[in-house]
């Protein structure tokens, strides 16, 4: 079909060092895990060490905000 | 290479000397290199709360146990860095990791954030102040008193401030929680910042990517231009203009010693496990030679030899000696003079016979070549070709992609990998 692709989130999450920048670019679909201190990918289904989420395009800028922001380059967005 | 000591010879050395030789541990390979140097104790970080949160492959947290045992039956100590800034929603895995020191027997945690201080001395958990918080003074000593037995010192401390400092504490009679006088611990070798130690925000800054959350990019280590709003450039001679050399205090150990210092830390998580060996054994040698009056000039230029075959930008005296500031390193990466080159890997190890069978996969191996073996039990084996094999036949030389065996006679293991010694020109 012809619709646009819906957009994909990776997150590798084992590297996170808790920075807390995607939580603010992103609040609704990043959170910081009290249990041990790294980003959750919100709604994410988790693959051995990658968490993917299929997301509404209308996300795309704020979670590229926190691709961009974040240090250690661990979230990825489909183009 | 420095020649292999065997465990026996290493437990009388140790107990012989006095100082202790603290090594950086980033990986398993790198914990067994630093107990085959002769470590006293070790450091590593777990999970992402420490100052190698991006340097290193962290240990994980169930891992704490089995590095707790292997250490202790080593008599070796065993200190976690927990180190870096905190927030809040770090508490939590904070108290984790603490509750877990606690619970596998690991000595101590090393730490510059008041919460993990004080949440670690709460629990009676040893506590050694990192040199993130940048102790300077007597004061801030006496201060840190209430929590911790073990101190180190910030960087920048010329080695008359050092003394001061450990004079002091015997003056004011300044004890830790153990009741004894609190110990002090400096910087022996390794990399410097060009910040005062770690509290560097360079990274943060043009990255977004904080060294005090161990996520450092190094900034400093670049080549940097000058040029004026008019594009006219500057030129200077070392482009490298804030990449500070190496500390280096092999030539001067005895002045180090001297000030009272019993804990000698050598930096290095992010560095090989043969950094790690190397760098242990020569300043392990020397404080015991400082110690019983055997430390001299040749003996020096032979440390100093072995210390610039592994990673190093070049070597300075770092602050310890008032230079002015200036030596900064010429080189982006290494200034080694040897590198290792992958060559192959173990495919067995026969104990009996104490032959090992080789696999050489990316270049040719000749009798002549001096090799390393290194694996996560093996740590850093360093064994001398006596007779290189294939089948029945004794050769000078193995092509690559073909098997051998050489004789070896410390155990290795299935999946080590081997690498050749070879001349590197930085």
């Amino acid at each position: 079909m012809g619709g646009p692709k819906p957009m994909r989130i990776t997150f590798y999450r084992s590297k996170c060092i808790g920075c807390n920048y995607c939580v603010e670019a992103w609040p609704e679909r990043w959170q910081m895990s009290k249990r041990d201190g790294k980003c959750v990918l919100i709604g994410a289904k988790k693959k051995g060490n990658i968490h993917q989420v299929q997301v509404g395009e209308y996300e795309r800028e704020y979670n590229e905000r926190a691709a961009a922001a974040c240090p250690v380059n661990i979230i990825r967005i489909n183009q | 290479m420095l020649p292999q000591i065997q465990e026996s010879e290493l437990n009388t050395l140790k107990s012989k000397r006095l100082t202790e030789i603290m090594a950086p541990v980033g990986d398993w390979a790198s914990l067994q290199a630093a107990l085959q140097g002769g470590a006293d104790s070790i450091y590593f970080g777990i999970e992402q709360l420490n100052m190698r949160a991006r340097a290193t492959n962290n240990f994980k947290l169930e891992e704490l146990s089995e590095i707790a045992d292997v250490c202790s039956k080593k008599g070796v100590r065993t200190y976690l860095t927990l180190n870096t800034v905190l927030y809040d929603h770090d508490l939590p895995l904070m108290k984790r990791i603490i509750n877990e020191v606690k619970r596998c027997g690991i000595t101590a945690i090393i730490a510059a954030d008041q919460a993990a201080i004080s949440y670690a001395s709460r629990q009676g958990v040893e506590v050694h102040i990192s040199t993130q918080a940048n102790i300077s003074n007597i004061e801030m000593v006496e201060f840190y008193s209430h929590f911790a037995d073990v101190m180190v010192l910030a960087r920048e401390l010329s080695l008359g401030l050092v003394k001061k400092i450990v004079d002091g504490i015997r003056e004011r009679n300044i004890t830790g929680p153990s009741g004894e006088l609190v110990q002090i611990e400096i910087f022996a070798h390794g990399a410097l910042c060009m910040a005062v130690s770690g509290k560097c925000y360079l990274s943060l800054h043009t990255y977004n990517s904080s060294a005090n959350r161990g996520a450092c990019k190094q900034n400093c280590r670049h080549a940097y231009k000058v040029i004026n709003d008019e594009g006219q450039e500057l030129v200077i001679d070392n482009e490298y203009i804030m990449s500070p050399k190496d500390l280096c205090t092999i030539d001067f150990l005895d002045q180090v010693l001297n000030t009272g210092v019993r804990v000698l830390k050598l930096e290095g998580r992010g560095r090989s496990p043969e950094y790690v060996k190397t760098v242990t054994q020569c300043y392990a040698e020397a404080a015991l030679a400082v110690e019983q009056g055997t430390f001299n000039k040749e003996k020096v230029a032979g440390w100093k030899a072995h210390l610039e075959k592994v990673y190093n930008r070049g070597f300075w005296d770092g602050y310890y000696l008032g230079r002015k500031l200036g030596e900064w390193s010429q080189v982006h990466g290494s200034a080694a003079t040897k590198e290792k080159v992958f060559t192959g890997k173990v495919l067995h190890y026969y104990p009996k016979a104490k032959v090992a069978h080789l696999r050489i996969k990316a270049r040719g191996l000749s009798f002549k070549d001096q090799i390393l073996i290194i694996g996560e039990k093996t740590g850093v084996a360093e064994p001398e070709i006596k007779s290189l094999w294939v089948d029945e036949t004794s050769v000078q030389k193995v092509e690559k992609g073909s098997d051998c065996t050489i004789r070896i006679d410390q155990e290795v293991q299935e999946g080590d990998k081997v690498y050749v010694w070879e001349d590197r020109n930085p």
